[in-house]
């Protein structure tokens, strides 16, 4: 390396330092949580390394059994069987109470345990809970990223579907895309008119008009969420306005439904659209339009034929933008809707805040990631030099 | 035909203004209820927003921290948009790819991730933590509009400030810095506004001690849904408003200083 | 740089840098609860006067009951809240858990609480509960009980209730008419849970689901929703203090005891022990219930005839027209209920 590159390498590294620690590091912690699976060996040391030995059929031996209890019995932090009894009962149903009633009884068990435990709870005396435990010895795991699909592994290997009870996120990722197409369409379907009719002002007229584009794109998506939930609110200005009017005779109920985030969505990616589409349609220079005129296309074939295709690019790159910007959205939502209108993005932020499962965050985290990366490489693949860089 | 898509883009700007617009006669209102019209007028909101501790605080929290993104980001930002301007070197479209990681991350994504890792390393709950989250998702965006202004550098100036005696400090000070200058303010404007703005990352790793004002909002929201929101709101608007027009006034001064440079 | 430009940027930074030290520096003990009236006047009577009594800094936070929010702390080593008020059953679950230090009983006096006030991690503090309640004025004729509350015909307009499954499935359950001691024998069975579900499935689409405390009476007071399950404390308020036209049904009143509790690896917590046990004498609680109608778990000032003739809204005294939640049921079923909720109120 020359100077010049030394140089220039080490003023990159203070950012480049602070985005892999900061960032990369951060993100890869959540891939990595996504499958880590270190709360069954942590609690119960000596019993999954007596599993270790298992085949797996009829039941383990007496070892395994007065490993157990050896573990149940070891003065553990109460935060390890914490981790441990929330992580089983994730998995099946009952397990808390089943290994917590195990721990409080253990003292008083009497060898062979492999008579006294199921004598205390007929569980395990069967093989299901002993192979629970030994597949979870496994320091890795597919459960949340199958769980992220409504899928699960049976207690035999094979993967299935949950119980349709307790579906959920295959739904909720099909909503998430089919909301962010919707949103991407009204954008390019209200967006595509107001740039062209952008890119045909001049003077005083254009910097207005522009104004009112780049003013809501520079307020933050919060005020702008905050107004919608506002003006939709059932004494607000819009049933106001539509009572006043007599559109309507008595106050809808607009706010926390699935209209309400449509309306707040695109109201707030609209510029997104427009911005790209205005630079595109200001770059086209009048006479190729005029030239289709002069030798006889109609109005509509001035535009299929020559406007349309010359606009792609900007059509393109906006609802590029708009699509992924869309996916990952959670104040709007969140905000105007309800919760059967939330997208992966709310379920997140409750596995994280709310409920205590960061497994199934950094599953759902991950599953939203590598759908965003597809829409960013498709989208590379078919715009080279996209930029992305307009604001977020 | 025309006459009609020009009357519909007329109402698809009225659509993207009017939310906007309609908060503020809102938030001058008399009433405690969020409807128009309002039964009077009145500064009570306001007053409200000036003299309860929490929105005064959460406003000091917003500059503070924003102050310091700011600061860092801009730095970071210019040395690194120096550098990949400079040379090529091993690794550079790697690089790239890292600092602009964060512009395409979904933000709830980046938010989740850095709250687990941050905890661990005892950064939630304090400003050093959302700092740092927001010098990493703004300095992105410094570095594009920095190295956009960088680019168009003519580097025969500098050699030339250089050939008659000048060091490369003064180099950089009285020929570099004043054709870069535009593109570093608007590139600071940009880290300060998304700091300003941002939302979902505070609401993850700060607690009511580092309330922001868009995170006392978001909180107001569900807590006490008076007029001060609009209030608020309106305060945020016509501070972004105020930033808007320091990096448009930023973009034509670096438009003309262009021009002037051609000429 | 010159040196006036430079002093101008220290100037400008120098305050900066304080305000970002201060937030690392040694914190005030941090008390949290769920917010609202009950906060504010335990601020005043129960917080600040411990602050004053000990001679320490006492600040306090609000919360919606995000365990998660305490499970990180503790899992990180990075606890930044020192007492929480939490419900029973994630007392109980917590304290399995070991995200609740174990309660130093040799400083907190147990023999003044009433029995099911005291746990190994948990400090009786307050009853709480939801009813129904609704604006008199909008609604002339209201519901009169849970059924009501169900009957969209009737009683048409949209609901509020508190998202999640806890109170909502005995509510579906009471209003399909399982009387207040089968809620929970019918609700253990899994065709009981499916009943309650496909109670809930009847007026799916009329509920709005809340999480903070004021939000079900922002949505009434502002015509959202006509008729809204909200905190006792919250509707009694707005009666009592914002002379609101509301009236609320104790007969469908959903109640508990929330307890005090001491995050694992709190660095006060032995201070967080004292103040618990201050908090809890009935001298403070008396101060408290001549302002708020609170229901404490301390048996000296909930029997007083007197506290309980001044504070009608006391959760105890309406305890024979409620339902008393069942902490062992919400332990054992949980984390299975909570996921159905989830996946059946997203769909």
């Amino acid at each position: 390396m020359d100077r010049n590159s030394r140089l220039a390498v080490l003023l990159v590294a203070p950012l480049l330092l602070l985005m892999i620690v900061g960032f990369v590091l951060p993100l890869g912690t959540t891939a990595f949580k996504a499958v880590d699976n270190p709360e069954v060996t942590a609690a119960l040391p000596r019993t999954t390394a007596a599993l270790g030995q298992w085949s797996g059929d009829g039941l383990p031996d007496e070892a395994v059994y007065a490993a157990f209890v050896e573990d149940l019995l070891s003065p553990q932090d109460n935060r390890v069987f914490g981790g441990l009894v929330r992580r089983l009962n994730f998995e099946q149903t009952g397990m808390r109470s089943i290994i917590s009633g195990a721990r409080r009884a253990a003292e008083g068990l009497q060898a062979p345990y492999s008579e006294s435990l199921p004598a205390l709870n007929a569980v395990w005396g069967e093989p299901e809970v002993w192979q629970l435990l030994q597949t979870h010895s496994n320091p890795y795991t597919a459960t949340y990223l199958l769980r992220a699909m409504d899928l699960r592994m049976a207690a035999d290997g094979s993967i299935i579907p949950v119980d349709p009870q307790q579906a959920i996120f295959r739904e909720l990722f099909l909503r998430t895309f089919i909301i962010s197409l919707w949103v991407t369409v009204f954008a390019v379907l209200l967006g595509y008119p107001t740039a062209w009719f952008l890119s045909t002002l001049r003077g005083r007229a254009e910097g207005l008009a522009l104004l009112c584009v780049l003013v809501p794109f520079w307020i933050s998506i919060l005020v702008r969420s905050t107004a919608w939930f506002i003006v939709l609110q059932r004494e607000g200005p819009i049933n106001a306005a539509l009572l006043a009017t007599g559109v309507i005779d008595t106050p809808q109920a607009i706010i926390f439904t699935r209209p309400a985030v449509y309306l707040a969505m695109v109201h707030v990616l609209l510029p997104f659209q427009i911005l790209p589409l205005l630079a595109v349609m200001k770059r086209i220079r009048p006479d190729y339009v005029r030239a289709a005129a002069s030798l006889g296309a109609r109005p509509w074939q001035q535009f299929l034929l020559v406007y349309l295709p010359m606009t792609m690019p900007g059509v393109a790159a906006g609802a590029v933008m708009v699509l992924m910007l869309s996916v990952g959205f959670y104040i709007t939502p969140v905000l105007v809707g309800g919760l059967r209108d939330q997208m992966v993005s709310y379920y997140i932020a409750y596995f994280t805040n709310t409920s205590i499962n960061l497994g199934m965050a950094a599953a759902l985290s991950l599953l939203l990631l590598i759908l965003t990366g597809l829409l960013v490489v498709a989208a590379a693949r078919v715009l080279p030099g996209l930029n992305l860089g307009a604001r977020v | 035909m025309m006459m009609a898509i020009r009357i519909f883009a007329v109402l698809v700007l009225v659509f993207l203004v009017s939310p906007i617009v309609v908060i503020f006669p809102l938030s001058f209102s008399s009433g405690e209820i969020l409807t128009l019209p309002t039964p009077g007028w009145s500064l009570r909101w306001y007053e409200d927003f000036f003299t309860a501790g929490r929105w005064l605080e959460a406003t000091r929290n917003s500059f503070v921290v924003g102050g310091f993104t700011m600061v860092i980001a801009t730095t970071l930002g210019t040395l690194a948009a120096f550098g990949l301007n400079m040379a090529r070197f091993p690794g550079k479209k790697t690089v790239l790819v890292i600092l602009s990681l964060p512009m395409v991350v979904p933000v709830i994504v980046a938010a989740s991730s850095m709250y687990v890792a941050f905890s661990a390393w005892g950064l939630t709950n304090t400003f050093t933590g959302l700092v740092i989250a927001h010098v990493i998702v703004a300095a992105p965006y410094v570095v594009i509009t920095v190295l956009a202004a960088v680019q168009t550098l003519d580097m025969t100036l500098v050699r030339a400030a250089l050939s008659l005696g000048a060091t490369p400090v003064q180099a950089f000070r009285e020929v570099v810095l004043p054709l870069i200058l535009p593109g570093v303010i608007a590139g600071a404007v940009f880290a300060f506004a998304t700091s300003f703005d941002e939302l979902v990352i505070a609401i993850f790793l700060t607690g009511p001690g580092q309330f922001t004002l868009p995170r006392q909002m978001f909180a107001g929201l569900r807590e006490m849904l008076s007029p001060t929101i609009a209030a608020s709101a309106v305060i945020m608007v016509v501070l972004s408003v105020v930033l808007l027009l320091i990096s448009e006034a930023a973009r034509n001064y670096a438009t003309r200083l262009q021009g002037g440079a051609r000429q | 740089m010159t040196t006036q430009t430079s002093t101008r940027a220290l100037l400008v930074a120098l305050p900066l840098a304080t305000a970002l030290a201060t937030g690392a520096s040694a914190r005030d003990l941090t008390i949290v609860g769920f917010g609202g009236g009950y906060q504010d006047t335990a601020r005043e009577h129960l917080f600040q006067a411990y602050a004053a009594h000990a001679g320490i800094g006492v600040t306090d936070d609000v919360y919606n009951g995000e365990m998660a929010r305490i499970y990180a702390m503790v899992e990180a080593g990075d606890v930044t809240w020192d007492i929480v008020m939490v419900e029973a059953p994630d007392m109980v679950r917590g304290c399995e858990d070991g995200v609740f230090a174990p309660i130093d009983w040799s400083v907190v006096n147990a023999d003044k609480l009433i029995p099911s006030g005291v746990h190994d991690c948990g400090v009786g503090a307050t009853g709480f509960g939801v009813t129904v309640f609704y604006d008199t004025e909008r609604s002339p004729e209201g519901p009169k009980d849970m059924a009501d509350f169900w009957d969209i015909e009737q009683f048409p307009g949209m609901r509020s209730m508190r998202t999640g499954p806890r109170m909502s499935l005995e509510a579906a359950l009471m209003a399909d008419g399982v009387a207040r001691e089968d809620v929970y024998t019918v609700l253990a069975t899994p065709e009981g849970v499916d009943r309650a579900f496909a109670k809930l499935d009847e007026i799916k689409d009329h509920i709005v689901w809340w999480t903070a405390g004021a939000q079900p009476l922002q949505f009434v007071g502002s015509g959202e929703v006509e008729y809204a399950m909200a905190y006792t404390g919250r509707i009694l308020r707005a009666i009592d203090e914002e002379n609101m036209p509301y009236n609320m049904l104790w007969n469908t009143l959903i109640y508990s005891i929330d307890f005090w509790t001491v995050v694992e690896g709190s660095p006060h917590t032995e201070e967080a022990m004292r103040m618990i046990d201050w908090i809890t004498d009935a001298d403070q609680l008396r101060n408290q219930a001549a302002v708020w109608p609170i229901s404490p778990a301390n048996i000296e000032v909930n029997s007083d005839p007197e506290v309980q003739a001044a504070n009608p809204g006391m959760v105890l005294n309406h305890a024979d027209t409620g339902l008393f939640i069942d902490t062992e049921f919400w332990i054992e079923y949980g984390d299975d209920l909570e996921a159905r909720f989830a996946a059946w109120a997203a769909n």
